[in-house]
Formats: C-alpha cells, structure tokens, sequence
C-alpha cells in the first residue's frame, strides 16, 4: 500500500483524483532497491510498472555484437516498464539503479484489473500514455529530420 | 456501416470485444482511395482515423523544398491518423495512398463524442494505439542501437534516442 502524498509524486500520477489515487495505492508497493540491483531484463517477461520517488535507474540495451548502451537516466518522479500496462509483457531494455533507489512498483496485471473495473480510470490513463508516446514521437522525427537537414551532404542538394 | 470481420483484419483492434467492435461497425465507412490520393496533410487538423485492408500507404515529411523524407510505409492490417481520436491534436506526417487502397475510416469527431460517454470503447481504442506507438518506438530505438553498433563514433551526436525509452 502507498499513500496518496507519495503517488501524487509521480507525474504519470499527478493529476488524477484522490479516489483514483487511492485505488493505485491499494494495489501498490514502495520498496527500495540498492545500486546495481537490476529490476528487469532486456527481452524478458516484464510484470511490473515503476515510478521512481527517489534514485536513479539507468535503461540500457544491449546491442547485437552484445555491447551494452545506455539509453536513459531516469529521474525521480518518472515511470518506467511501460509494457507491463499494455499487456505485452516483453521488455524493450534493462533497467538496473544507478545508485540506492526508492521505487513504487505495481502489478501489470493488477493495474489493467483496475482498469477493467473503472473503465474511465483506464481510459484516463491509456490516454495519457498515448498522448505522451505521440509527443516523443513527433519530437523524435522532428530531431531525426533536423540532424538531416543539416547534414553536408543534404545541404549541397 | 462494415462488417466485424472486417474490423478483426486490423491489428489495434485485436483484443477489442465483440460487443465493441459492433459499436465501431456500425460508426465506420468502407471506402476506395485511388493510387495518389492524400489522405492526411502535415500540419493540417486530421478528422478521421484510416485502418487500411488492402494496399499500401506512405507517409513522409518534407525536408527541404527538394527532398521528402519517407518515414513508413503502412501496411494492410495497420491503422493511422491516430491524431484524429486526440483532441486538438494535429497530422505530424503526410499519408498518401501507394496504390488502389480499401481503407476503414472512422470520424474522429464522433469517436471523441463516443469516448466521453464510453469508456470501456475509449479504453481499448487507446490501448490499442499506445501498442501501436511502442512497437514504432521499440523499433525506431533497435534501428539506432545497431546503427551505433557499427558506427560507435555517432553515439556522441545522437541525444534523442531517450525520447524512445518509454519513460512517462
């Protein structure tokens, strides 16, 4: 269980209702980790969704000639292990914490139980990821086509 | 109107219940769009959301005066103009028909309409589309790693590939 203040924390979180709030709390859990303790693995079942209160976590992927990279720092307040809410279990990188970490974790499972229970809370929250996943979408393109346009060979064109 | 299993043949739609997928059959149109058609303007506000059948779409963004970029080409089973079902959100891309295409369409206009008064329908359309946009962004991110496998020396221009994390 997880109280509304530490929730509130969260931006993934921030703006939903109190009641809302203390129906992700219930199914909820506040754990710490320390450095190096890896919480997922890169292309394994994924189950649980994080949101960071304290800490940092690093997203690496490791390559095909099996380099390791890391994609992301992630700061508190942010949430990670997405897929699990989305019902496709496999994850994209593996996150490992950079340093001793406070972390919320929650049940993939549980959170679309949730969901399925109060539809207007799973539409609220499938809205919100969908409209964040579009947003970092755009930008990425945006950031791909101005690194080309600005490429030599494109400008001589 | 269209059939289910019409709508069974489009991958967003894949866990979407039955009683649903009636609910969307009865909202969307089936259409014909001939080879060059523009279905979706970059910048322009999109008002309806395309789950293609048969054909293939492009989608690309302009560069320069000169070059387009192609960023995808849309596959049968696929679904686009996810903008459409977001309020106040605008086309990112260009969509133009490749070929002869037998496309779905949806008003987005009304969807929204449905999605305020029902939630489960709005909840698996959204889930659907989040699935989509990870499977674009997982992919986008695997393309990058292994460019940057063979070409280590870019990692240091590259910093915008966390925009592809899943991070919220």
């Amino acid at each position: 269980m997880v109280e509304k203040d530490v929730l509130k924390k969260i931006v993934f979180l921030k703006d939903l209702p109190g009641s809302v709030l203390e129906k992700v709390g219930a199914i909820a859990q506040l754990e710490t980790f320390d450095e190096e303790s890896i919480l997922f693995r890169q292309e394994q079942e994924q189950k649980l969704l994080y949101m960071l209160v304290s800490g940092k976590v690093f997203l690496n992927s490791r390559s095909g000639s099996g380099k390791s990279l890391t994609l992301d720092e992630v700061s508190y307040g942010r949430t990670f292990g997405v897929s699990a809410l989305m019902g496709e279990a496999v994850s994209t990188f593996t996150a490992i914490c950079a340093q001793t970490s406070s972390i919320i974790t929650v049940s993939g499972d549980q959170m679309r139980e949730l969901f399925e229970s109060d539809f207007e809370i799973g539409h609220t929250l499938m809205q919100k990821v969908v409209e964040l996943f579009k947003s970092r979408m755009d930008r990425h393109t945006r950031q791909f086509l101005n690194s080309l346009a600005t490429h030599p060979e494109i400008k001589q064109v | 109107m269209v059939k289910i299993e019409d709508l069974k043949r489009i991958n967003l739609l894949k866990d979407v219940p039955n009683h649903l997928l009636e609910i969307i059959a009865n909202e969307a149109q089936l259409s014909i769009f001939g080879i060059d058609t523009q279905l979706i303007t970059v910048n322009d506000k999109v008002d309806t959301f395309y789950m293609l059948i048969m054909g293939q779409v492009l989608v690309k963004k302009e560069l320069t005066a000169e070059i387009d970029v192609i960023l995808d080409y849309i596959q049968s089973g696929s679904s686009f103009g996810t903008s459409a079902l977001i309020k106040g959100s605008k086309a990112s891309y260009t969509a133009i028909c490749q070929e002869p295409c037998e496309v779905i369409t949806l008003s987005g206009k009304r969807m929204i309409q449905l999605f305020e008064t029902n939630h489960e329908l709005a909840y698996y359309m959204m889930l659907g589309v989040a699935r989509q946009y990870k499977r674009h962004m997982d992919l986008r991110a695997q393309m990058i790693i292994k460019t940057l496998d063979e070409n280590p020396e870019l990692k240091e221009d590259i910093n915008d590939i966390e925009n592809l994390t899943l991070v919220i």
